[in-house]
């Protein structure tokens, strides 16, 4: 018997040894290498080696705990000599909510490996780190990320937070997994001979199937995802782990899992959701964010329901222009809008940062498997086709087959095997491996995560940059002055989303006039400077609530009386606060 | 001791029920427990201890949660499983003072636990999770000086959104220890104090004539100098508006998110750790058992109405023109479903998009309003039929809402006191009413005088000009006749609801009558002049905070003692199901088919339909173990929804070539459960 363990044990290694060209064993060192998948422990490695090689420059938090008890880390990246993480603008990334989105994870990795070993050598990058503080979360769902590289799997399996649901209402929870029954490590296709199924083999490709025309003999029935029947209830794979969907489950227009399925029980109930609202809760400067998922490639912005309405026309004008760029810097990627373009979500983690946090936010869909071509130059142009039986048309199949057998030799697809199985009897197991489809290979990866990493970047140079002239400084009676003071941002983002302004979600950015000699009579925002028009403020008219446009400009006009100095001060959560003296 | 006898003389009315009190209603159990005042969460905490001391094999004692301002929210657990993890019976979740302002509500809660404990005639085969105070920051507003009311807990917010957090909350500018209003003479006030009640105020009426005098505020400074008064007051969330059913994001004392405030989390967690909890109980201000849960929102899916999105229609093949409802639309759906594929509502619902509940579902209601008549016999029983004020709606974002709606088990809630309502003052007028006026004939009009049609057209509201004599003159000449004239009333408002004669709130008249008659002047602060140092001439006074929610001390325990009960009454109205009846049948060749029907031998349905529509809480599952081979059915089978006293048939074909020893076991958290052996089998 324990040989017979030993034997199968050897054998599961032979079988899994393919994998090796998709994930990497060895210690993980700095700068951090993109031609393989980190495991969820490698991710940890990862974090920990950047942290080691930049102490100054970074700082790692255990953010919280997963259902399993896995550590979510993230990674601050901040320059101390440019002051503190709180008082610059936030930008926030993260992926890997989704556990079999895996390569959300090595964006994360990338962008801080590229901030990080670029910082002093690239200047662009330098200005970049030296502006913002960024919080990385490379995975989310760690216990996903865990299982998907552990266990056998589908490309889209092992996607929610490890809380156990009864889906099949029996009474029992999670007791019907699929099962790997070659012992792959893949979740692949049961197809059984039969002469009444309506597939047959495909005569161009054996390990194809197309569908038969009406009349025609068929050959082929498909009998779903590997798996036998564990529980007994005659149902296959119909109770399998979770599910509660980590990006259905915050606090922000959440609906019960009866409207919105996998809501979870009541919103952040997950353990790792929970823990990250709280800890981007405690970081009011975050302005960006940037959730990375697979796949399609899209930047998605709210809203998430149609319920929600638009978004305020003023934030569209930011999201444009940050989404429009993205276009241009992921080729063949799409700025859309989630409800409307993909489908609507109720509990979305964008739209509670959005709409919680203050900030704006870009899901990041990764990956168009559509680039894995194997066609002529005259039709290089990649393109996406209508539909087929894996969900697109029997050209792009055989292509993509082709793909695998010429590009990648062979690492995506698993030939059709004979099995015996206890209910169906003899039957082929085989199929795209776990590793495909939704995943570049290792060798597309660089291309993915660099173009990605790229951005955010861009949206990090546009978080907003404050600065304030006295550009009027009148004396209108005795010891009564004049003084006019204008904020201007130089970049896209404005100080405060349009939409926190109009919710208040949080106190408006302030503009402060002090000084021991001197009394502010008067003060108001300056509507037209030219006409001297002001909406005065009647009460405490020293302090102005304020907020600076995108790539635009506030100004302010106050009369004070009395002598010396005043100290000007533009306080912000979002932006960097800006002071400014002057003599009267 | 002559201030005592006029007490209870007046303890009738004082408790706002209407026929003197039967001495047999009064403490029938011996509670460990004295309820003869209201107590601070800490000594509420003290008594729960005293009860788990005293019951030891009864009873555990936990810590939920612990309140911003560190006040500790404590459960108590009383049955035969507590202290041990597993559960093997349902339970029923008591909870008091959500909202936090209801002193009352808490003190109920413990005194549940007193009588549950001290042998009050209750099933023991019951679990109870009694907490007392999910609030407790909130209701240390009215113990802490000066008293105010107040929700709010001790996380700290910053309602006006300016450069200060908590800086401007009440003041008692006049030093007696209570939080009122000030009315400032200002030439764009609204409010005019009553004429023959000039304690109270009401809104001017421009149309009458009347023009606005005072300003109202609450009692207190403007002490950040933002030309506003009160307007962030220490603390943040109220408790009873943080739950995820119709959360309000954005307002000031909801918190940021569902569920932020760790009293609600720890709430939230602590539900869906127990699947167990079969009913919730709330002590509040809302009252389920007299008055059903409100519908009629709107913005809701109307399961009567719905239209099939056009992409959908074809599919089923309905017209995406018309409206259908949500069982025709199950009947479409269903031949296209594999077979054994259950078809419910709740799948539909989701599968349209229809989005979730806001109006408790109908056959719900069915339970609601027979519960609330039987409620009012048990009160008239004991010869104290209600005679009070209405209790207040459930707010959104509310337990109870969140226990009906999103738990799916029945949520019931009780306020245990209001005002008494003051008698209508048949006040002697013309005894004429626009609807009399419309049915007369013009000859009856006239006839009525112009003594009473002057009086009549006074009390409408009409015009000086129009009196008595002009009007049958005009009905005389023929240029009126009575419809006309009850159009034309009805069109200045004189044939709407009639408005109380003198303008003044109900609920504001009821107290002032309690404080005059019942609390001998402690309920009102008479106005009184103050020199304000931003609104200059002031008046403070008004209602005391808590008066019109919270009984005096003396009528407490009577008061728990009366209504407390009620919640024996429901906790033997919960599903409970038992295997009815068997039966076998020998198809022939060791075939056999197995019947079984399934009882729920109670008055409530097993789940209910919101439980039925949201899937919650976890369906009972007839479990079969025995050598059988299943050709038609599965060992485990959900038992699907039963009404209560009715019964189901569950079947299957099984095979078995000899005579197997079969157990049919209901297996369930939440609805007791059933065992039964029985044979099957054979080849004959």
């Amino acid at each position: 018997m324990k040989k017979l363990a030993i034997i199968s044990g050897i054998f599961l290694i032979i079988m899994l040894s393919p994998f090796n060209s998709f994930s990497q064993s060895g210690k993980v060192t700095v700068p951090l290498r993109f031609d393989f998948y980190y495991t969820y422990e490698q991710v940890v490695e990862a974090l920990k080696a950047l942290n080691k090689a930049y102490p100054e420059l970074t700082t790692l938090d255990l953010v919280g705990r997963s259902e399993e008890k896995r550590e979510i880390y993230a990674l601050t990246i901040n320059n101390p000599q440019t002051g503190d993480p709180l008082s610059k603008p936030g930008v926030y990334v993260d992926g890997n909510i989704h556990g079999n989105e895996i390569q959300a994870g090595e964006v994360c990795l990338y962008f801080a490996n590229q901030l990080l070993t670029k910082h002093g050598k690239n200047d662009r990058i330098t200005r970049m780190v030296d502006k913002n503080a960024y919080y990385v979360i490379p995975v989310v769902n760690v216990d996903g990320r865990y299982h998907f590289f552990s266990d056998a799997n589908t490309s889209s399996s092992n996607r929610g937070l490890r809380r156990p649901k009864d889906d099949d209402r029996d009474g029992l929870f999670d007791e019907d997994f699929m099962d790997d029954l070659d012992g792959d490590g893949n979740i692949t296709q049961m197809r059984k001979k039969d002469p009444h199924g309506k597939l047959k083999t495909d005569p161009e490709d054996p390990r194809l199937l197309i569908s038969v025309k009406p009349g025609e003999k068929g050959e082929w029935i498909m009998l779903g995802q590997e798996g036998i029947d564990n529980d007994g209830d005659g149902r296959v794979n119909e109770d399998s782990e979770g599910y509660v969907d980590g990006n259905r489950n915050w606090g922000f227009n959440w609906a019960p899992p009866y409207v919105q399925s996998g809501a979870g029980y009541y919103p952040l109930s997950g353990e790792g959701t929970r823990a990250i609202a709280n800890y981007l809760y405690q970081r009011p400067n975050i302005i960006m964010v940037y959730a990375f998922h697979n796949s399609g490639g899209m930047f998605l912005r709210g809203p998430s329901t149609k319920d929600q309405g638009e978004l305020l026309s003023s934030d569209i004008q930011v999201y444009d222009y940050l989404g429009k760029n993205n276009e241009m810097i992921v080729p063949g990627y799409k700025y859309l809008i989630s409800w409307k373009d993909l489908y609507a979500t109720y509990g979305d983690f964008t739209d509670f940062t959005d709409n919680i946090i203050g900030s704006y936010g870009f899901v990041g869909e990764l990956y168009q498997s559509s680039t894995e071509t194997y066609r002529p130059p005259a039709e290089a142009k990649v393109d996406e086709e209508g539909s087929g039986f894996f969900g697109e048309s029997m050209s792009r199949s055989r292509e993509r087959m082709k793909f695998n057998d010429h590009v990648v030799q062979g690492e995506l697809y698993i030939d059709w095997k004979p099995y015996k199985h206890p209910t169906y009897g003899d039957i082929e197991i085989g199929g795209w491996v776990k590793m495909s489809s939704r995943l570049p290979h290792p060798f597309m990866l660089q291309d993915l995560v660099h173009r990605n990493a790229a951005a955010v970047m861009f949206s990090s140079e546009q978080t907003p940059e404050i600065s304030m002239e006295v550009f009027e400084k009148t004396k209108v009676g005795k010891d009564l002055y004049r003084i006019r003071v204008r904020l201007t941002n130089s970049k896209a983002i404005p100080s405060m989303t349009y939409r926190s302004v109009q919710k208040k979600l949080y106190p408006q950015d302030m503009l402060k006039v002090s000084g021991s000699g001197i009394k502010v009579v008067s003060g108001g925002k300056l509507t037209d400077a030219y006409r001297d028009r002001v909406t005065y403020k009647e009460h405490k008219p020293e302090i102005q609530f304020c907020q600076v446009p995108g790539f635009g400009k506030v100004e302010y006009q106050f009369l004070i009386s009395g002598k010396g100095k005043i100290e000007l001060d533009y306080t912000s959560r979002k932006a960097k606060n800006v002071s400014k003296t002057i003599d009267l | 001791m002559i201030k005592k006898i006029f007490r209870l003389f007046k303890i009738p009315v004082a408790l706002g029920f209407s026929m003197l009190l039967c001495l047999n209603w009064l403490s029938a159990q011996d509670p460990s427990n004295e309820y003869k005042r209201y107590h601070t969460p800490d000594e509420i905490n003290s008594m729960l201890g005293k009860l788990n001391k005293d019951f030891p094999g009864k009873t555990a004692l936990t810590q939920l949660a612990l309140s911003p301002a560190g006040k500790k929210v404590m459960l108590l657990e009383i049955g035969p499983d507590a202290g041990k993890s597993a559960k093997t019976v349902p339970a029923i979740l008591v909870v008091g003072n959500v909202e936090g302002d209801v002193p009352i509500s808490s003190e109920a809660a413990i005194y549940l636990a007193d009588l549950i404990l001290n042998g009050a005639e209750v099933r023991p085969d019951l679990t109870w999770y009694i907490i007392p105070t999910l609030n407790p920051d909130g209701i240390m507003h009215y113990f802490n000086k000066p008293l105010k009311k107040d929700t709010r807990n001790g996380k700290p917010y910053n309602d006006d959104m300016d450069d200060r957090v908590d800086e401007d909350g009440f003041n008692d500018l006049d030093g007696n220890g209570i939080i009122t209003q000030m009315r400032v003479k200002d030439p764009l006030g609204v409010w005019i104090p009553i004429p023959d009640e000039p304690r109270l105020m009401k809104r001017a009426d421009n149309k009458k004539g009347e023009k606005g005098i005072y300003k109202l505020y609450t009692e207190g400074l403007d002490d950040d100098g933002d030309g506003q008064y009160n307007e962030d007051g220490p603390g943040g969330v109220n408790i009873g508006v943080t739950f995820p059913h119709l959360f309000k994001t954005y307002s000031i004392t909801s918190g940021v998110w569902p569920g932020s405030e760790s009293e609600t989390f720890a709430m939230m967690k602590f539900t869906f750790e127990h699947p167990e909890i079969a009913m919730t109980f709330t002590f509040g201000s809302t009252n389920f058992c007299m008055v059903a849960p409100k519908g009629g929102r709107t913005g809701t899916a109307d399961m009567e109405n719905i239209k099939i999105p056009e992409r959908y229609a074809t599919m089923f093949n309905a017209d995406p023109d018309k409206s259908y409802s949500i069982v025709e639309i199950m009947e479409m759906v269903k031949p296209m479903m594999p077979p054994g594929m259950e078809v419910t509502e709740s799948m539909i619902a989701s599968f349209l998009g229809l989005g979730a509940v806001v109006n408790p579902l109908r056959e719900d209601l069915t339970f609601y309003n027979e519960l609330s008549e039987n409620y009012k016999e048990f009160l008239k029983e004991k010869n104290a039929e209600p005679k009070r004020l209405s209790p207040q709606s459930a707010k959104d974002g509310s337990f109870e809402l969140w226990s009906y709606y999103h738990l799916g088990v029945p949520a019931f809630t009780m306020d245990l006191w209001t005002l008494p309502e003051v008698k209508k003052e048949e006040k002697e007028g013309s005894g004429l009413s626009v609807d009399k006026i419309e049915g007369m004939t013009n000859e009856e009009f006239i006839e009525l005088g112009e003594e009473k049609l002057t009086a009549f057209l006074k009390e409408s509201g009409a015009p000086a000009q129009y009196n008595g004599a002009m009007v049958i003159n005009m009905v005389k000449s023929g240029q009126l006749d009575t419809k006309q004239i009850a159009g034309m009333m009805k069109q200045m408002g004189g044939g709407a609801e009639k408005k109380d004669t003198e303008g003044a709130d109900p609920k504001e008249k009821a107290l002032l009558a309690f404080n005059d008659e019942i609390l001998e002047g402690k309920g009102y602060v008479d106005w009184k002049e103050f020199d304000h140092p931003t609104l200059g001439k002031v008046e403070i006074g008004g209602a005391v905070p808590y008066v019109n929610n919270t009984p005096p001390e003396f009528m407490i325990d009577s008061l728990l003692n009366l209504q407390v009960p009620w919640v024996f009454n429901l906790a033997t109205k919960l599903p409970e199901l038992k295997i009815l009846k068997t039966e076998t049948k020998s198809v022939g060749s060791g075939v056999h088919e197995l019947n079984v029907w399934i009882e729920n031998d109670s008055y409530l349905p097993f789940p209910t339909a919101m439980g039925g529509r949201n899937q919650q809480p976890a369906p009972a599952i007839l479990v079969i173990k025995g050598d059988l081979k299943f050709l038609s059915g599965k060992p485990r089978t959900t038992v699907g929804k039963i009404e209560g006293n009715k019964s189901t048939k569950l079947s299957w074909i099984v095979q078995a070539e000899s005579i197997e020893d079969v157990t049919l076991t209901i297996e369930s958290k939440n609805v007791w459960g059933d065992q039964k052996q029985i044979k099957i089998g054979g080849t004959k």
